[in-house]
């Protein structure tokens, strides 16, 4: 087979993972060798879906023994395969990176024989990329569900993130559509990377100079949309995942139903709303000191459809507002809707100086659109209306979407992006 | 109502900001002669670059101001903008006064705008080094080419330079006439430009390669063209290879 009909096949099959990012690892260029990592990572190009490409993401082959509902690659799928050598990859990546196309490597792959020779084939291609050809740019590098131990620690040495995808929000659907994965196969590999991080971080701290492993850390993904799941569990889940092995980023990829596998029904297009909500509140919780428990309920254990979370907690808590900009603390400045991180920072740094008056809040990036029901400037409101959550909610949205009951222009959570409501 | 007309340059520029302190002289507007009409309604003085005087204002800057602000005024001079000369020299006399805290005045106009002008420099710096392109011309020499709104290329080799270090390579602004040269050790800005040359076949290789993977990693069900322009500005398309 060609080449281009491998990269064609592989690139195609390896798009559903969806983590993209470059970021979090300082890795210097020496001995004259070719390439560094960016600690904030960068993006080189945009698909046409408006997506980033920062690395080459690729699978090694989308050869495979297990069959998983949800997955393109599944066994008994009919579709084109291929495989590639270590050589004809590590070669791909050094010329595409020479030419500024991408900062590195995302490798990943179906199960192709077993997990123990898959991941002893990428262990190669990578081991050959930073030796061979003393690649010192970026490599995420994905951890094969069920392979040993030790192959994933010797992967480790070589990449700068590994992860590993859980894919199911839940045990039961990960019995129900990948039942050949278990588990345990998942978490065993993600709770010893955690813990090989821990114990690495602790000898840094002795040595200066210990091997790296895996110094950006490790993501992983959950499919939206395939499964029953509620976005309380799902975000429960999440919240549990950052708690437990400290990863620097869950993804969320909306299921794309392609020729559905056994046990999926009903599901006719993307989830992009619940997807775009999702990573909304995910920023809630790693950025803004929201519990998962604020945003979702048992009672209500979905997100607004026409409301981001953000807004959507701020009405139900309006006995907190409004909020003094001259003298609220960092914390609470941040749950006001239309005030992110940097303009909170902003807000803090200038006031120091003199107080604040209402209109320096545009240039410092307050969005007034929003925030005018939530503050107060110098103990003047400018929202000008009542304070009560039906008001202030008939003023955020667009005239047209008011009425409750006219659903139907939202009639499911799946929608395709170009008919998103416009959520001020 | 003095103007001062100086070469062009930074040192020029800190040039003239001496000399106003030193003749106690406020001018009306600080202009490049590369851009200048002569104005009959007030005296033009033409402000010789020194490269000493310079020195001394940006130690003073570095020192009662601080690093960033001379990081700062740097950027907001590589705009190239005929009004960003006159707002560098109050936001030096802004700095003299209050000090190290001037970028905590965020609600002052002209610390805003310095700051805000330094953001779109830099971000349209970093625009470069996301979207810039090789091509390998001779072997193990590579060509992009670029046209920046703002002079971002010094701010640009650097970062690939340390990325580079075992290939030759020439960046080209064909909008100025600058071309940056690397040559495995050091780099330089110049104002030769590389004659053109064909490229490889293997070159037509990697980039039809290129062209494929990223066809192919796209989710069609997933479009979002709006989106990729936010990111991607059309304006660049012409130096991507995927776009071609």
């Amino acid at each position: 087979m060609e080449l281009h009909d491998k990269i064609r096949i592989l690139a195609d099959a390896a798009k559903y993972d969806v983590s993209c990012s470059s970021s979090g690892s300082n890795r210097e260029n020496k001995n004259g060798g070719i390439g560094n990592a960016s600690f904030y990572g960068i993006c080189h190009s945009w698909s046409d879906d408006g997506r980033c490409i920062s690395l080459l993401k690729i699978l090694f082959t989308n050869i495979c023994i297990y069959n998983c509902s949800y997955c393109v690659n599944r066994c008994s799928n009919d579709i084109e395969r291929a495989l590639f050598t270590p050589d004809e990859l590590a070669d791909l990546t050094i010329n595409f990176y020479r030419r500024n196309y991408i900062e590195g490597l995302f490798l990943s792959s179906a199960v192709y024989k077993s997990p123990d020779y898959t991941m002893e084939l990428l262990i190669k291609t990578v081991k050959k990329l930073r030796e061979d050809y003393n690649f010192n740019g970026y490599i995420h590098l994905k951890a094969i569900p069920g392979a040993d131990i030790n192959l994933i620690r010797l992967a480790g040495l070589y990449a700068d993130r590994m992860s590993i995808n859980i894919e199911l929000p839940s045990e039961k659907s990960l019995k129900l559509l990948a039942p050949q994965k278990s588990k345990e196969s998942i978490i065993k590999p993600m709770s010893f990377i955690h813990n090989q991080l821990l114990e690495s971080n602790e000898s840094k701290k002795l040595m200066r100079y210990s091997d790296k492993f895996v110094p950006a850390g490790q993501t992983t993904q959950l499919i939206i949309g395939a499964t029953p799941e509620s976005d309380r569990t799902i975000l429960k889940l999440s919240e549990n995942l950052y708690k437990l092995y400290n990863l620097k980023r869950v993804y969320y990829s909306a299921y794309i139903p392609v020729s559905n596998g056994n046990n999926i029904s009903g599901v006719t297009s993307p989830p992009l709303l619940r997807e775009h909500r999702l990573y909304q509140a995910d920023w809630l919780l790693r950025y803004y000191n929201f519990k998962a428990d604020e945003l979702l309920s048992e009672e209500a254990p979905n997100f607004n459809i026409l409301l981001d979370p953000k807004v959507d907690w701020a009405l139900k808590n309006l006995s907190l507002f409004p909020v003094e900009v001259n003298t609220a603390d960092y914390n609470m400045l941040l749950r006001v809707p239309g005030i992110g991180v940097k303009t909170a920072k902003r807000i803090i740094k200038a006031r120091k100086e003199s107080p604040l008056n209402y209109d320096s809040l545009k240039k410092l990036g307050v969005v007034l659109k929003r925030a005018k029901y939530f503050i107060t400037c110098n103990g003047k409101y400018y929202g000008g209306c009542e304070i009560e959550a039906s008001k202030i909610k008939n003023r955020l949205l667009p005239k047209t979407n008011v009425l409750e009951g006219q659903l139907s222009i939202f009639e499911s959570f799946y929608k395709t992006e170009n008919n998103l409501p416009i959520i001020v | 109502m003095v103007n001062y007309i100086f070469d062009g340059t930074f040192d020029g520029l800190m040039t003239v900001i001496y000399v106003s302190y030193y003749n106690r002289q406020i001018p009306n507007d600080i202009l490049s002669e590369n851009s200048y009409q002569r104005n009959f309604f007030g005296d033009d003085v033409y402000i010789s670059t020194d490269i000493d005087k310079s020195n001394k204002v940006q130690d003073a800057i570095k020192n009662k101001i601080s690093q960033e602000a001379l990081k700062k005024i740097f950027y907001v001079y590589l705009s190239e903008l005929e009004s960003s000369y006159m707002l560098i020299y109050k936001y030096v006399r802004l700095g003299f006064k209050i000090g190290k805290k001037i970028d905590n005045y965020l609600q002052n106009d002209i610390v805003h705008n310095v700051i805000k002008l330094s953001q779109r420099v830099n971000h349209e710096a970093y625009k470069m080094i996301e979207l810039i392109r090789f091509k390998e011309i001779k072997k193990g020499l590579f060509y992009a080419k670029i046209h920046p709104d703002y002079n971002v290329l010094p701010l640009i080799v650097p970062h690939f330079a340390a990325r580079f270090q075992n290939q030759y390579f020439v960046i080209h602004d064909v909008k100025r006439n600058l071309s940056a040269v690397y040559d495995k050790k050091s780099w330089i800005i110049t104002d030769i430009s590389p004659e053109k040359t064909l490229i490889t076949k293997e070159e037509e290789d990697y980039e039809n390669f290129w062209k494929i993977y990223y066809k192919n990693i796209s989710i069609d069900e997933r479009k979002n063209l709006r989106l990729q322009k936010q990111h991607m500005p059309k304006k660049y398309w012409d130096i991507l290879i995927e776009k071609q």
